[in-house]
């Protein structure tokens, strides 16, 4: 028997059903729908009854599509981003769609209508294939079975949840009964005890799938098609009543969905800067903390949510974030994080519940001195002067914003006068405003509305009234501010950063061999825009390039983005120095950055873990200026057309 | 217990100050206004002394000066002012907040006070841009009641046969301290870092919307027994010298010029 060809499998089927099984089977059909009902309908009551989103829109279409099809039908993310359990996962789904079939069937026969004809071309066909396919199923899930049980990776929780066990074990008889069906007498007494426990087994599953992390099987399709198209997408505040998330009332239908569709891998927890260095947030516990919430006080409760009754969502927590969307990257079932965080702290800080010494300083040198360094604007004048940056008037191509970093900040100072420097060279014609305003990125992640929008609105009339229409800067945080978030005021020039316009230039750039450079991608550069090739190219033009463990998408923050830089000392272990000794890891001679945070973060920590030799650090632009005085030892040359 | 706080609008510290025509005053036309700040913290230390008091109570914000000033009293009132009292005076000419001295712009805000009959009334110890350091205690003058400058903390007291007492803390030189009990009614002028401010909030500022803004007339101006003669720009009286040589030679001559020239080691 287990010699004979694949060709002669046949899947043994029972013979008719008597009407005293046939009505067994429906009562057990109705008890298992009814209570995946009655289980299901709190969970949608508690979805729809929330808060619309006025901000959804179903456009873009096209890329709603793409995204379902790469990400669910071809589980690419869960692949990459851990390849063997993804892998796994991956054979696991392909599986059921593979089975879709062959279960359709496999209930119309208890009914005598079974319209797969296993005996024909097709049917020996689709009995193979769905073998391969249960075969897969059968070894993914034994392995993802010893992983969560035996393995036990700390990011699944400390507590072993039981129910995973038991539907591992559904999934593993539902291919065990469909490929010992292949073995046994077709019509014969084991065909019929096979069919009754693979149906059992199915009838089983269903019920269990609400309520528990396995709705991901259902929801998340859904939420993966609908998530906000955006990254770290903030919706408007409406009316005078909207103050972010403060407390059930403002939790969006959007926001129930994700929540529920959380299948509690905890990808989001294991990238997370903050739960990775022993501090209180854990983006997972954020999301299901907000289903706790909606399943005790339902949609439209007035309890607040941030230190009520969930341990989860803190103030402490909330305000540990540095918004380097690390777990909205990550998550596979399309769970956004940042709204669901920045909109805590919009609610906490819009109401004035938010007190911090810090916070409060960072706040009033934003309102007084209009930077979030708290310097005189005097100060940003005579850097000017002393730089003899030209003033915009409308005549030259780029507005070079400085940004707070590059006005006031001693390393953002150098960065910035290195990078003019490259725009001379290249003969670009450039000029700085006269007055600048901070764009309001740490007001936005903290949650300040009120000031955020202040500055938005002063920074799109400043450039509006100089005629910009141009803008580079040196600032991934001022990019994304002014590119995204000023949106909802108004439409700021079209902006670059400095790396994307080094990079357009790479080819005039001055060639240097001779080191080392690990590249460090800032999270607003990399997964706020999507911007990674463009700075290892202008790096690449100074040495040779080798790569941290985490980079790209996986890169790792410097712990300053979410307004943390101006925040108070943080608990458990410094973020920037896990980062520096990531990267001083790799033996570079050198470590590029393109980002004035990223750097003072890690000037910072390499005083601390750099060891005896640390690596230089220096910004792309540094390193290209750096070239550029090598050669103009000889002349003082332009470079570009010649 | 209701406590009037009188603030004032001052020119933005990084304003660039211009002196007007006349060579007497100061060129307002394109100047950015803000809150003084000694004045924030007495708004500060009135929502403190409110809440600590278990939020009962009323804190009145006053302010005089052309309609501008309204948008210093809408920040008062979004950090949690009651309500605003705005004494109208002209934008320039005759009556203006410029033309009048001290003495005379005290004598606007205590007949606004007097109307509401507090039990303290607080005010910054001095302002920003004139620095006279005189409206507040001319003020508590004019009113008849005690008062105390240089005011750091205030503490209600308890009981006391029914003559409400307050404790405050006053800054001395050189880190020294005073606590004075006075009576109420009386009148305080804080002195700036006491507490911590707050920030302003879209929820106080939507507040603020709904409460109550009520325009006070002013009195004409009175004869000014201070008159300002000429203003003049600050000159540049302060000297860089660049030491040079090796690290040791520059320390050498850097503890030399301390001590010898500037005489602080």
């Amino acid at each position: 028997m287990i010699a004979m060809a694949f060709y002669e499998l046949r899947l043994a089927e029972p013979a008719a059903f008597p009407l005293a099984e046939k009505m067994l089977l429906v009562a057990a059909i109705v008890a298992s729908l009814g209570v995946f009902a009655w289980r299901l309908r709190p969970i949608a009551r508690n979805v729809w009854g929330s808060k619309k989103d006025t901000d959804f829109s179903l456009r873009p279409v096209g890329t709603r599509v793409w995204t379902f099809f790469w990400e669910v039908l071809c589980q690419a993310k869960v692949i990459k981003q851990r390849p063997l359990p993804g892998l796994a996962h991956a054979f696991v789904f392909w599986g059921f769609l593979a089975f879709a079939l062959v279960t359709l069937n496999h209930v119309a026969r208890g009914f005598g209508v079974g319209f797969l004809q296993y005996a024909g071309a097709f049917g020996t066909f689709y009995v193979v294939f769905a073998a391969v396919w249960a075969l897969l199923v059968a070894v993914s899930i034994a392995g993802l079975f010893v992983r969560r049980f035996v393995v036990r990776p700390k990011w699944l929780g400390a507590k072993v949840s039981v129910e995973s066990g038991v539907i591992a074990g559904l999934i593993f008889w539902l291919m065990a009964t469909y490929l010992a069906a292949l073995f046994v007498q077709d019509g014969g007494a084991a065909a019929l005890g096979l069919w009754w426990v693979h149906t059992l087994v199915l009838l089983v599953f269903l019920p269990i799938i609400p309520g528990t992390k396995h709705l991901h099987l259902v929801l998340s399709p859904l939420t993966v098609f609908l998530k906000r198209p955006e990254f770290s997408q903030l919706p408007k505040l409406e009316g005078d009543e909207d103050f972010g998330l403060v407390a059930g009332k403002d939790l969006t239908q959007m926001i129930a969905l994700q929540a529920y569709s959380c299948v509690e891998c905890g990808r989001c927890t294991e990238h997370c800067p903050a739960s990775t260095t022993g501090k209180v947030l854990n983006p997972k516990e954020i999301v299901l903390g907000v289903r706790s919430y909606l399943n005790e006080n339902g949609p439209g409760s007035e309890m607040v949510l941030l230190d009520g009754a969930q341990p989860a969502l803190s103030m402490e927590a909330a305000f540990e974030c540095t918004t380097c969307g690390a777990c909205e990257f990550q998550c596979p079932v399309g769970v956004q994080h940042l709204p669901v965080l920045i909109g805590l702290r919009r609610g906490a800080v819009n109401t004035g519940a938010w007190e911090d010494k810090y916070g409060t300083k960072l706040f009033l040198a934003l309102e007084k001195q209009g930077n979030s360094l708290g310097m005189s604007s005097a100060e940003r004048d005579k850097f000017i002067a002393k730089q003899e940056f030209p003033i915009f008037d409308g005549s030259q191509e780029y507005c070079l914003w400085l940004g707070c970093m590059g006005s006031y900040d001693p390393k953002g100072r150098e960065i910035v006068s290195d990078f003019a420097r490259v725009m001379r060279a290249l003969g670009t014609q450039f000029g700085v405003l006269k007055k600048e305003k901070c764009t309001g990125d740490p007001a936005r992640r903290l949650g300040n509305d009120l000031l955020f929008g202040d500055l938005a609105e002063q920074g799109l009339k400043a450039f509006a009234t100089a005629g910009v229409k141009k803008i580079v800067t040196i600032c991934p945080h001022c990019v994304r501010t002014m590119a995204t978030d000023w949106q909802e005021y108004g439409v700021a020039p079209e902006l670059e950063h400095h790396s994307e316009f080094m990079a357009r230039h790479a080819h005039l750039l001055p060639k240097q061999v001779g080191e080392n450079i690990v590249y460090h991608d800032p999270c607003y550069l990399g997964r706020y825009r999507d911007v990674y090739d463009e700075p290892r190219t202008v790096a690449a033009t100074a040495g040779d390039l080798v790569e941290a463990e985490r980079h790209r998408e996986r890169s790792f923050c410097c712990g300053a983005g979410g307004g943390l830089a101006f925040l108070g000392e943080e608990s458990g272990e410094r973020v920037s120095h896990v980062r520096a000794k990531e990267l001083v890891a790799t033996g570079a001679q050198t470590i590029g950055t393109a980002c004035p945070f990223c750097n003072t973060m890690f000037r910072d920590a390499l005083g601390a873990v750099g060891g005896e030799a640390p690596p230089q650090l220096l910004d792309i632009a540094q390193l290209v200026a750096r070239g550029l005085a090598e050669r103009s030892e000889d002349a003082d040359v332009t470079i570009g057309d010649n | 217990m209701k406590i009037v706080v009188a603030v004032k609008q001052v020119p933005e510290r990084d304003a660039v100050v211009r002196v007007a025509a006349d060579g007497r005053s100061v060129d307002e036309s394109d100047l950015a206004w803000t809150m003084n700040e000694p004045d924030a913290y007495a708004l500060e230390e009135a929502l403190q002394l409110k809440e600590r008091a278990g939020g009962g109570g009323e804190v009145v914000v006053l302010c005089a000066g052309p309609e501008r000033v309204q948008s210093t009293l809408r920040e008062a009132l979004a950090k949690g002012a009651d309500r605003a009292v705005h004494v109208m005076t002209p934008e320039s000419g005759e009556g203006a907040l410029a033309q009048r001295d001290s003495l005379d712009v005290a004598r606007l805000l205590a007949e606004a006070v007097r109307g509401e009959a507090p039990d303290l009334v607080l005010t910054g110890l001095q302002s920003d841009d004139l620095g006279a350091g005189q409206t507040g205690v001319v003020m508590a003058e004019l009113l008849g009641v005690p008062h105390a400058t240089l005011v750091l903390h205030v503490e209600l007291m308890e009981g006391g046969g029914g003559t409400p007492k307050i404790r405050v803390k006053r800054e001395l030189e050189d880190g020294w301290m005073q606590h004075v009990e006075m009576v109420l009614p009386a009148l305080l002028t804080i002195q700036s870092g006491g507490n911590r401010l707050r920030y302003a909030t879209l929820m106080g500022i939507k507040k603020a919307r709904q409460k109550e803004m009520r325009e006070a007339p002013a009195a004409a101006a009175a004869k000014r027994v201070v008159e300002v003669l000429k203003v003049s720009p600050p000159t540049r009286v302060k000297q860089t010298e660049m030491l040079t040589g090796s690290a040791e030679e520059i320390a050498t001559k850097l503890v030399e010029k301390l001590r010898f020239e500037v005489k602080v080691l």
